[in-house]
């Protein structure tokens, strides 16, 4: 599975960089992110509840970042074992370009998913990715411009079926 | 005959044997939620058992630790294969000749894999436990096409038998290699295709699906410690050679063992295995000295017991210009899953594969089927079929078909020019077997017929053109099928499992007021067994059904049998049940003769009685005799009325049909409707044309279900995409359409009662008959060969493909 997308966030290159490695900052946006600890420079273990359809299960798992390409690009890579609810492993390639004076940020995000998970959320893997990864990035971008940002017609037009695929 | 006795018409009537529409006995109870199933069976005291599954396809099991799960209340034991280990139980035989782990061994090979039991007070706290077990895995690449599992570098999954090379089918040549079986003349074959006029050829793949019986399979175990018997109540097809395995293997004498079916909710091959459950119920009782009980949710089911077909056959097949079938070769790879669990008998591991020379006089053929390791659940049974041989009729009819595109024939006539034809029979394959009647001509006609056949193709023809004036976006198929069927297994001589003979069995117990009771070594799943076979007996014995109690499925009372899959209950207990009235009524003929004071030879039987021969007047019916047997000191004759057979069938039943299914296929969307499905059926003598008729609607609704959206698929990580009813196509009744049933009778010649078995033949004929609608829907747009199950994705891709949506 694969998803690519974009957002402008509305401040500077390297706040948004910074923000990018705040584990504080990360917890607050990554969607039911529980801990979040710093391990090194670049490691990092989290506990996250994650609920795709029918199955709810908390993954403990471990993420790498890499900031070689800092502050252009950066990626991370991660694993997570849901025990019975199964597995995921995947990571993502972010680009940050500098823009109008805000930053657009890029993403192009891979992961496997495996076991029950895989099972019976695979017709709502995709749409639900989708949207954990667009709700980490607006709460990101609140978090990083302190904003207001409200949210866009089309999600209100999708609310209604994110009611039926499952919140 | 004197004024008191009825007609024979009345009598014969009367006692609602061989052709009566009799209403099944067990529906009262079933309607009525009295049911006695796996599920509704409670003990005192039971406890029950869950399984930590494997997330992975494949992986190491670097360690389990149970601590968190022991905390939870409720929660007894967790056992693992160490626990299983010093009872030598930790693998278990399969009915393959392989093993099989009963509890992950250091490694997982399939996604859904048991790896740990946990046992509790409830089901509840036994879930909860699971979800605690912590399992340390060391992920390994998965193996998920058998095409790559020969190549350098591929995983190797069986570690455990990685340098065996030899199976319990012959050489190995490679450890993800299982078997090679072979059939026919490969040379003589290849002669005849390489001097062909014509010659199609053809990979026909049949996808893996599942039986899905409505009730998952589960098991009671009860060990009583005080008198060393251990019961046994599971989902059992086989209850008697459960008992025998399940003595050999834990050493448990056989008579200490009892085993139960109770109702079944539906077997359909998924419960013929012997399952992890039913082993570590057993051990889980044993440990604690109390009833545990296993059952499996739907999920657990779909994914980890048996699993049918997924065969790839290759096919190539040869006929003269003028249309005559000249030679049939196939390759098969068959995708066996990560044990070998087939359940075949024990010289076919690739089953009755080798019928693939179907309806048609083909005069030379060779077979040839690789069994292949991949990271997917074991299995490999007969859903709703005797054998492979809803395989290898599927691979025929496609087979035909396509070479019918080749020979610019129609598929009907070209099926009628090669038919075995009725002064053939018995037959004898280019593949090995004696077919032993049929008449195919007969039935064929009598189906084109009955659909309008000829009309049928110029509606199709116009429907065509206006499709390409733009008139229409709505193709027409009509699909045939003529099958022949393989069932009954079967002879001793060549059929066993695990060197258990096939052969089946009937004991029956007159009662001193002239009702009686049948046990069977067979067990129903909704078969209608109960009102089936004391129909037969009724006709051989001259009481009326309605007077005969059937039970079967427990081994403390019912005599051995194999058990009741593959069609072989009316087959093979079938005439066990004639044979063993039979003998009731040669006991009853020296009785009557004694109270009419006639010798033996000189009374003559006539439905429910014995007449003196030219003196009508003079009978005695069978409850005057069934008194008499208890009541009377007959000088000679032991008293009672009870008789036993076990009856080993010369040959095989070949049950036919013709098929025809009209379809319309919307090409912008892919959808279907089927507008007419007419399947005729020659099963032989007709016990109960009610029962035929509802088995032929359950089995076209299952065959249409296969063919057009039912599979188990794996994704290329080894994850089962399919693995519950969200996702697991079952037809409701939106999506079933209307059935025309009909029939010709060829009796079989060497049954005692001239019955074949039908249970099956509807998801052998109805699957290809399906597909072959979808694909002469698009014959005129050079499709050949699409891959089921036809949903309306695949559909719609094939009209895309063929450049229908430009």
């Amino acid at each position: 599975m694969e998803i690519e997308d974009e957002i402008f966030i509305n401040a500077p290159r390297d706040v948004v960089f910074k923000s990018l490695n705040d584990p504080e900052i990360l917890k607050q946006c990554i969607p039911g992110c529980e801990e979040l600890t710093k391990v090194s420079d670049t490691e990092l273990t989290a506990k996250v509840v994650l609920k795709i359809g029918p199955v709810k299960a908390k993954f403990s798992g471990d993420v790498e970042l890499n900031n070689e390409g800092a502050p252009d690009s950066f990626s991370l890579t991660g694993s997570g074992n849901g025990g019975v609810a199964g597995f995921a492993k995947g990571g993502a390639d972010v680009e940050l370009i500098e823009q109008d004076g805000g930053t657009l940020l890029k993403y192009v995000a891979k992961a496997d998913i495996g076991g029950k998970l895989a099972q019976l959320g695979s017709r709502l893997v995709v749409s639900t990715s989708k949207k954990l990864s667009k709700s980490f990035f607006e709460e990101f971008d609140k978090a990083v411009t302190g904003g207001d940002s409200t949210p866009d017609e089309e999600e209100e037009k999708s609310g209604f079926w994110n009611k039926i695929v499952g919140d | 005959m004197n004024e008191m006795t009825p007609p024979k018409e009345e009598r014969s009537e009367a006692l609602k044997g061989l052709g009566c529409s009799r209403k099944r006995v067990e529906d009262a109870r079933f309607t009525q939620g009295k049911g006695n199933y796996i599920d509704d069976i409670k003990l005192p005291g039971m406890l029950f058992g869950d399984f930590v599954r494997s997330p992975y396809p494949h992986a190491y099991v670097k360690s389990i630790n149970p601590d968190k799960a022991l905390e939870v209340p409720g929660v007894l034991a967790v056992i693992t294969a160490k626990d299983l280990e010093p009872l030598n139980l930790h693998w278990m035989p399969t009915l393959a000749g392989d093993k099989q782990m009963v509890l992950a061994d250091g490694k997982v090979l399939f996604q859904g894999q048991e790896v740990a039991f946990v046992v509790a007070t409830d089901r509840y706290a036994a879930a909860d436990g699971v979800e605690l077990v912590e399992v340390e895995y060391e992920e390994l690449p998965p193996l998920v096409d058998p095409f790559k599992a020969e190549i350098e570098g591929a995983p190797i999954l069986r570690e455990d038998i990685a340098e065996e090379k030899e199976g319990a089918h012959g050489p190995r040549r490679h450890p993800n290699h299982i078997f090679t079986w072979e059939a026919g003349d490969k040379d003589a074959t290849e002669s005849v295709l390489d001097g062909a006029d014509v010659v199609a050829e053809e990979m026909v793949y049949y996808h893996r699906t599942h039986p899905c019986p409505l009730e998952t399979c589960g098991s009671v175990a009860s060990m009583d410690k005080v008198n060393g018997k251990l019961t046994l109540y599971g989902t059992f097809q086989a209850p008697h050679a459960v008992r025998t395995v399940a003595s050999l293997i834990s050493g448990i004498a056989e008579h200490n063992i009892r085993v139960i079916s109770p109702d079944i909710g539906g077997g359909f091959g998924n419960k013929v295995g012997v399952y992890p459950g039913y082993v570590c119920s057993i051990v889980a009782s044993i440990v604690t000295g109390k009833p545990v009980k296993w059952i499996e949710d739907r999920i657990e089911n779909l994914t980890a017991t048996a699993f049918a077909r997924d065969y790839w056959m290759k096919g190539k097949i040869s006929a003269t210009k003028e249309g005559k079938i000249t030679g049939l070769w196939c390759h098969t790879t068959a995708d066996h899953g990560a044990f070998d669990a087939c359940a075949d008998p024990t010289k076919f591991p690739a089953g009755f594969m080798n019928i693939c020379t179907g309806s048609y006089d083909i005069p030379t053929a060779y077979l040839a089927v690789d069994g292949i390791y991949t990271n997917k659940a074991p299995g490999g049974v007969a859903y709703r079929c005797s054998f492979r041989v809803t395989e290898a009729a599927y691979f025929i009819e496609r087979m035909i078909e396509v070479l019918a595109i080749k020979l610019d024939m129609d598929a009907a006539e070209f099926r009628r020019i090669n038919f075995i034809k009725k002064e053939q029979f018995p037959y004898q394959s280019a593949l090995g077997w004696e077919y032993d009647s049929g008449d195919y001509h007969t039935a064929w006609d009598k189906a084109l017929d009955a659909v309008n056949y000829k009309a049928l193709r110029e509606e199709q023809a116009e429907r065509l053109e206006d499709f390409k004036a733009g008139k229409t976006r709505k193709l027409m198929g009509i699909g045939l099928t003529h099958f022949t069927e393989i069932v009954g297994a079967g002879p001793v001589k060549n059929c066993d499992i695990l060197g258990l003979g096939m052969f089946d069995s009937c004991e029956i117990r007159i009662h001193p007021t002239g009702s009686a009771i049948a046990r069977l070594g067979t067990i129903s799943q909704g078969q209608g067994h109960a009102t089936t076979f004391a129909q037969i007996l009724a006709s051989e014995i001259g009481i009326s059904a309605d007077d005969i109690t059937l039970e079967e499925g427990d081994t403390d009372t019912a005599p051995y049998g194999l058990g009741t899959y593959g069609s072989r209950s009316t087959p093979v207990a079938g005439a066990a049940t004639a044979m063993a009235g039979r003998k009731i009524r040669a006991k009853a003929q020296m009785i009557a003769a004694y109270l009419l004071e006639v010798h033996d030879g000189d009374v003559e039987w006539d439905i429910d009685r014995f007449v003196v021969k030219g003196a009508p007047e003079r009978f005695k019916t069978m409850k005057e005799i069934a008194f008499a047997a208890y009541n009377q000191a007959i000088p000679g004759i032991e008293p009672g009325l009870e008789a036993v057979s076990y009856y080993d069938p010369p040959n095989m039943t070949y049950p036919f049909g013709a098929y025809i299914c009209v379809m319309d296929i919307d090409v912008d969307t892919g959808t279907t409707e089927i507008r007419q499905f007419y399947a005729l059926d020659d099963c032989g003598t007709r016990i109960n044309p009610m029962i035929i008729e509802g088995q032929v609607h359950g089995g076209l609704t299952e065959a249409l279900a296969i063919a057009m959206g039912q599979e188990i698929a794996y994704d290329e990580m080894g994850n089962v995409k399919t693995g519950s009813l969200m996702d697991f196509f079952i037809p409701t009744m939106w999506e079933t359409p209307n059935y025309q049933t009909d029939h010709t009778t060829t009796p079989s010649p060497h049954h005692p009662i001239g019955a074949k078995g039908v249970g099956e033949s509807p998801n052998v004929g109805g699957v290809p008959a399906f597909s072959n609608a979808v694909h002469d829907a698009f014959r005129a747009f050079g499709l050949t060969q699409s891959h089921m199950p036809h949903d309306h994705w695949r559909i719609w891709q094939t009209a895309n493909k063929l450049g229908l949506h430009d």
